[in-house]
């Protein structure tokens, strides 16, 4: 290899190393300084202490609004993998009425700002009469998620051979037994996928939630929103490598399932969840 | 988007028929009844209080107050800065990231990728709070400044603090879409120029780069359009100072308590948003297996 070939291959290598400690910097300086023992946050952490992390149990605000966050996203996960499958099979395979506006809507949801269905949502539950609950906060959240568990189903039934389910019929197969052996296993890694990735969705979203939800009802992601603008101690820090490590998990069984970058239509239009 | 399109397109097969109709529309019902009450509905009464005045009647005095209004003016200008620097921030950085990435083997690559996606993954308020420690007062910054002898400038709350945290969420969606795009190019184009004596820079300037231009382009409209509407992190590392549009939507909503006034700032922004991913679906459709920009 010629000298300036290694020069870029060098210079490439310490860019793309910049880059990396830029992504993930913000992380890996919360973890590191969730151990200080000192009082305020500081990187480095000055010796090394659990004592955060017990500050976090003694703490019943954030564990009931834990328990919320939890409760809600566990729901939004479940319902947008039955509501997703659903759907996908319905766009997939049938015309009905209604078709071609279910699929411009589905799509324009990944292009409206999270910030205005927060403030749609929150004006028109309020022309509805709908109180803030659990409830109204987990029908906020499945128009966030929903879309998404589409969009995996969909591509999980395109990769799906029919001739598999018209030998399966044909063989004498019930249509609900060709949609349970054949059929369901070819989007299963789409639901699993999907079902996680709504549950963190749900998990983490503050944007909507601050418009729902009340004083009296925080998710986590508030509850923090609301405790950084007063305390700066290393409690947030704590709670933060928790939902890290949360997150993880998340991702190692997307990734298994259905590959984090479809998510985000590697190679096609997409829209996130900012 | 046309993803749905694309794959429902071709495999409308066993859908026809009465029954098949009514099944249809039987599985596709949940998600109808969610997105029309949920979705569609909100929207709605969002545009139509945006007409209306505290009291009830209608006016555009909402629209008019906000283009009238200097302060507002330099809101919307403010907005279309930031959103339009952390745009530039991320094509700066991303574009000499995705092409280190081509050179990878697939495994490099896709540890590489997860990692780039590892920001739209972890908590929003958990990454702006980790932004908030490296930039604070007691963070690996400021340490390193003040290790020199200097003192540290103020990191945060103001439009660099709002630059950094955006351009390290939204790398993720520049890197996806030039990847695409350089993956696109015949790998033997380069080789066949240099051949006939091209230098290096010559062969990036004249077939890399404009090849890759339909993935710069994508990744910029939605770089900037997201970044426009964002506003949990701008709100944890800006905070009032910086004047953003999704900040004041909130605070019309909740402590001003305007609600018309705060409808017609969110209708704004959709407009704005949305106007620029429609040209870009636009875009992605037309430049379809061939080149949109010679």
């Amino acid at each position: 290899m010629s000298r300036t070939g290694r020069l870029t291959r060098v210079l490439g290598g310490v860019f793309a190393a910049l880059v990396g400690a830029f992504l993930i910097a913000p992380v890996a300086v919360t973890v590191a300084s969730s151990l200080t023992e000192t009082s305020y946050v500081t990187f480095p952490p000055q010796g090394i202490t659990l004592r955060w992390y017990a500050e976090v149990l003694r703490k019943p605000e954030f564990l009931s609004s834990f328990a919320v966050s939890a409760g809600v996203a566990v729901a939004a996960a479940a319902i947008s993998a039955v509501v997703g499958l659903a759907g996908g099979l319905a766009i997939h395979r049938y015309r009905f009425p209604g078709r071609a506006a279910l699929e411009t809507v589905l799509s324009s949801a990944f292009a409206v700002p999270t910030i205005v269905l927060g403030i749609g949502l929150l004006q028109w539950f309020a022309q509805m009469g709908l109180a803030s609950s659990p409830f109204t906060l987990l029908l906020a959240h499945l128009v966030l998620t929903v879309p998404y568990a589409v969009r995996l189903v969909l591509a999980g039934l395109a990769g799906l051979d029919r001739s598999a389910e018209k030998a399966a019929a044909g063989l004498g197969a019930p249509p609900f037994l060709v949609f349970w052996h054949v059929t369901l296993p070819a989007v299963r890694g789409a639901l699993i996928g999907g079902a996680f990735f709504a549950f963190i969705t749900s998990f983490d979203d503050l944007t909507v939630a601050l418009f729902v939800v009340t004083t009296d009802l925080q998710t986590l992601p508030v509850r923090i929103f609301n405790y950084m603008q007063y305390d700066y101690d290393p409690t947030v820090t704590a709670i933060g490598t928790l939902m890290v490590l949360f997150a993880l998990v998340a991702v190692v069984v997307i990734e298994r399932f259905v590959g984090v970058a479809k998510l985000f239509g590697a190679d096609e239009e997409h829209k996130g969840k900012e | 988007m046309a993803a749905v399109g694309r794959v429902a397109g071709g495999a409308v097969t066993a859908g026809a028929g009465r029954s098949a109709r009514r099944t249809g529309l039987l599985l596709a019902l949940p998600a109808l009844v969610i997105f029309a009450l949920l979705f569609v509905a909100p929207l709605f009464t969002l545009v139509a209080n945006s007409f209306r005045t505290q009291t009830g009647a209608f006016t555009l005095g909402n629209y008019a107050r906000f283009l009238g209004d200097p302060f507002y003016r330099d809101v919307l200008w403010n907005t279309l800065k930031v959103a339009g620097l952390t745009t530039l921030g991320c094509l700066l950085v991303g574009y000499p990231f995705a092409l280190y990435l081509r050179g990878r083997s697939p495994r490099v690559r896709n540890w590489l990728a997860l990692l780039l996606l590892s920001p739209l993954l972890i908590s929003m308020v958990i990454r702006a709070y980790g932004w908030l420690v490296v930039l604070g007062p007691n963070g690996p910054v400021a340490s390193v400044i003040k290790w020199f002898g200097l003192t540290p400038p103020q990191l945060l709350y103001n439009d660099t603090a709002v630059l950094i945290g955006m351009v390290h969420v939204m790398l993720a969606y520049m890197v996806l879409p030039l990847m695409g795009s350089l993956d696109r190019i015949d790998p033997t184009l380069v080789p066949a120029a240099k051949g006939l004596g091209a230098p290096g820079w010559t062969c990036f300037w004249r077939i890399t780069l404009p090849l890759s231009a339909p993935g710069m382009l994508a990744g910029a409209m939605i770089v900037f359009s997201l970044t426009a509407s964002s506003f949990v992190t701008p709100a944890i590392l800006g905070g009032p100072k910086v004047k953003l549009m999704p900040y004041f939507v909130y605070t019309q909503a909740t402590t001003t308590l305007d609600w018309p006034y705060a409808a017609a700032i969110g209708f704004v922004l959709v407009v704005v948003t949305t106007g620029l991913l429609l040209g870009y679906s636009r875009l992605l459709r037309r430049g379809k297996g061939e080149v949109v920009f010679q």
